[in-house]
Order: C-alpha cells, then structure tokens, then sequence
C-alpha cells in the first residue's frame, strides 16, 4: 500500500519487510552468479587462447613441413623439357617394341615429373603381352617399367607405367 | 503468500479496540485476523487536547485481549477521528506540505502549534489532506500500546485511513459521510477525488439521521453540486442504522469491509485499509 501519514511521536526508519530480505538474498546470489560467470569465462578465454597459441604452432610447423617436402619433391623429380622427349620419339620407340598383336590405344607423358609415361596396351593373346612387357623392359629408353592389372579375357588389356629416360645412360 | 510481511493494525476508539492482521502483498492487502474488544462507556473519550484514556487500566487489557490471537507485538496504532484538526488544502509549490498544513491550521488548533505532530495525504487533483494532532494526546494513545507489551511502529489516523481507502477505490460522486465513534467527516467527491472537506464531532442524540442528511445536503450545495438531491455514502459507526433512517434510497454503505468479518464494518478504517 502507499504511505499513509505517520502521526508517532518517535517516527522510525523504515522496518525491513520479508520482500526487502527476499530483494536482498536475491540480490547477492545474483552478484555472486554473475561473478562465477564472469570467472569461468575468463579461465575458458584463457583456455582458449592457449590453445589457439598451440594451434598456431602446429600450422607454421606443418607449413615448415610441407616447404621441406615441396623442395624435396622438386628435387626428386626434376622436370624434363618436352624438348628433350618429343611425343613422336617416345611413340616411335614404343611402336617399334609392340608385337604383331598388340597395339597402343592410349599414351600420356608427365613433363612436370621427370617424363612419367602411361600407356595403354591392348594384345590379341597373352604371349603378345608377355613379349611387349619383355621388349619394354629390356628397352634402355624406358626404365621403372610397372604393369598394371590385367585383363585376360579374348584379349589382354592393361595401363602401364614406365620412366622415359631416352638417350640416358 | 503475504510478500511484504503481515502487519498488525491496532484501532481505538471510544466504544471498543479493534485489531486487525493484513497480510500486506503487491496488491491489495488480504485479510488475516480481526478481533474487536467493547469498552465501558467513559473508558476511552477522544478528544483533541486534555486526556484521552480516563480507563487506562481498562483499555490496556482491551489491547491485549484484541492483539492475543493475532501474533506479533508490533503494531500500527490507528487513532480515532475527534483528535486531529483535518483540513483538505491545495498543494503548495516551493513550501514543505507539512510546513504550510501547520501554518494552514495553527489558529484553529486549540493548543499551541509547536506541539503539533502535522503530516499529509495527497487527496489528488493537487490538494492534500493535512492533520494536526498534538503530541501529548499522540503519546497517550502509544503509552497504553506500549504498557500492553506492544511497539508501535506507525500512528495513522482512522479518518485518513478510510479516506485513501475511498480515494484508491474510485469512490462514486456523492457527499461520503466516514463516521467514527465521536466524530465524523464529510467527504463531497468529485471524479474520484475530494472536493471538500467537513470534520466535526457527532450528535448521536435522536434525530442524527435527519441532522446528517441535512448537513450533507449543504455540504454538498458548498462543493459546487448545486441543487441536485444529495446521494450519501454512510461508512463506519452505526452506519447501517443511519442509513436505514435516512433510507436506502438517498443513502448507501460502504467501507463495510470483508463479510466474513461483519463488525468491521463499524470501523471504516478495516474497510478503507482492505479497498
């Protein structure tokens, strides 16, 4: 209710009532929620910061990492100039290893790693395979000479995958 | 649930002590407890100045028979209407209320000023009512409190009480008559608000009825309501008798307060604390 005149001859303070105790107990555990809070969120921002520190770490390391490697890599395989390995050459030795009954359906070359070749044979019989496999190994143009699945029904088809080194020793 | 406490009010006038337990709450208060102690004629007589409690002794055990069953021994003291000078003043701008309610009364009081307790109630539409009490008669009433084992916190006066009840209410345009046991006020409203004011003591000699339809009809001709046929509103003592002599047709009750407490309705006071 509202404030009624107070006619006493010793006039008091006001009296706390349940509701000004009720205000104040509500009053403090907020304060006290709102600093628990305000501390949690300061030990998770410290957390945080420390493992955004460790992260960081990690990718210059890996960064240093993958410099290394790129310089190996570069290294490893040294590109060769398309000059050095004309298409036409490269065909030209690979025709003259192929069989009677087998043929070049397909031949990709990879400059960027050292003249990388991958050729799609296809033989009318398996000595034919057997044959052109045998010739391209013994071939000193071609080296790292790797056969790939076979497939031997009526005819063998298969990629194969070998290193041009052309005239080198 | 009471919110802000229960708090005891404890009322005195000549013919009996009331006491009452409100559970004070963000509304409205909700009643508790009452209990309503008669007295002997001559025990307690209101008066402005000279003594109030001829029947101390008596009064006192009427305390503590009317507080018994309601816990607590603080209280609110409630004095009744006949004590104060009560005048409705505009409200000044630049002077303490309570300040120009003292200048305001000074020459009507029959004691000297500087023993007045004076405070205020804002009656709307810029007035207020001021009370002026004096202190020895304030302290007469707090001593008979505290020699029944009760502190008294606060000194409201019945009269105020059962006006703000009537103001926070909304009380109906009409001349409000607020009866005590030996006084009275005469409250034309207007829109809610007092237009005047009257405070004078009772004649409960025959003939009251028509004496107080009379002098509402003139309050109300002063007020401003013309020549209209007075509506009056009787609350507190004996007004359920009033208003059956004057009949229910000019008169209404209010400040009855809760059914449940049917003697309440002889201290306008419980009604005005209760609306």
């Amino acid at each position: 209710m509202s404030r009624q005149p107070d006619f006493s001859t010793a006039p008091r303070p006001h009296r706390p009532q349940l509701w000004d105790h009720a205000a104040l107990v509500a009053g403090v555990a907020a304060l006290a929620l709102s600093g628990t809070a305000a501390w949690r969120a300061r030990e998770e921002a410290r957390d945080a910061g420390v493992r955004l520190a460790e992260v960081r770490r990690e990718v210059e390391t890996a960064s240093g990492k993958l410099r290394a490697l790129a310089g190996q890599a570069r290294v490893g395989a040294p590109v060769l100039p398309a000059a050095e390995a004309p298409p036409a050459r490269i065909v030209a030795a690979l025709a003259s290893l192929l069989p009677g009954h087998a043929r070049l359906d397909g031949l990709s070359i990879d400059y960027e790693r050292g003249g990388v070749l991958q050729l799609n044979v296809v033989a009318g019989d398996a000595g034919a395979w057997d044959l052109f496999l045998d010739r391209l190994g013994r071939e000193p143009h071609f080296r790292e000479v790797e056969p790939g699945p076979e497939s031997r029904d009526a005819e063998v088809r298969s990629l194969v995958r070998a290193l041009w080194v052309g005239s080198a020793p | 649930m009471a919110l802000l406490g229960t708090r005891v009010y404890l009322g005195l006038d000549a013919s009996a002590v009331t006491a009452t337990a409100l559970a004070d709450g963000l509304g409205r208060s909700r009643p508790r407890g009452f209990a309503r102690v008669a007295l002997e004629p001559g025990a307690l007589a209101p008066s402005p100045s000279g003594a109030n409690l001829p029947g101390a002794d008596e009064v006192r055990a009427a305390v503590r028979r009317a507080v018994s069953g309601l816990g607590g021994r603080r209280v609110t003291l409630v004095l009744p209407d006949g004590l104060a000078r009560i005048a409705l003043v505009d409200r000044p701008s630049g002077v303490d209320p309570r300040d120009f309610v003292r200048y305001h009364l000074a020459a009507s009081l029959p004691w000297p000023a500087s023993e007045a307790i004076v405070d205020v109630l804002p009656a709307g539409r810029g007035r207020l009512v001021g009370a002026a009490v004096r202190r020895a008669t304030v302290a007469e009433y707090e001593q008979v409190a505290a020699a029944a084992g009760l502190e008294v916190e606060r000194v409201h006066l019945a009269p105020l009480l059962a006006l703000h009840g009537l103001m926070r209410s909304g009380a109906r345009d009409a001349v409000h008559a607020v009866l005590g046991d030996v006084a009275m006020c005469l409250v034309p409203f207007h829109g809610g608000s007092p237009a005047a004011l009257r405070n004078r003591r009772r004649d409960r000699s025959p003939g009251e009825a028509d004496r107080l339809l009379d002098e509402a009809s003139r309050t109300s001709a002063a007020a401003g309501n013309g020549v209209e046929p007075v509506r009056l509103v009787l609350s507190g003592r004996e007004a359920a008798r009033l208003r059956r002599e004057i009949g229910e047709s000019v008169a209404e009750q209010a400040l009855a307060g809760p059914g449940s407490w049917p003697e309440a309705a002889e201290t306008a006071w419980v009604g005005g604390l209760l609306s």
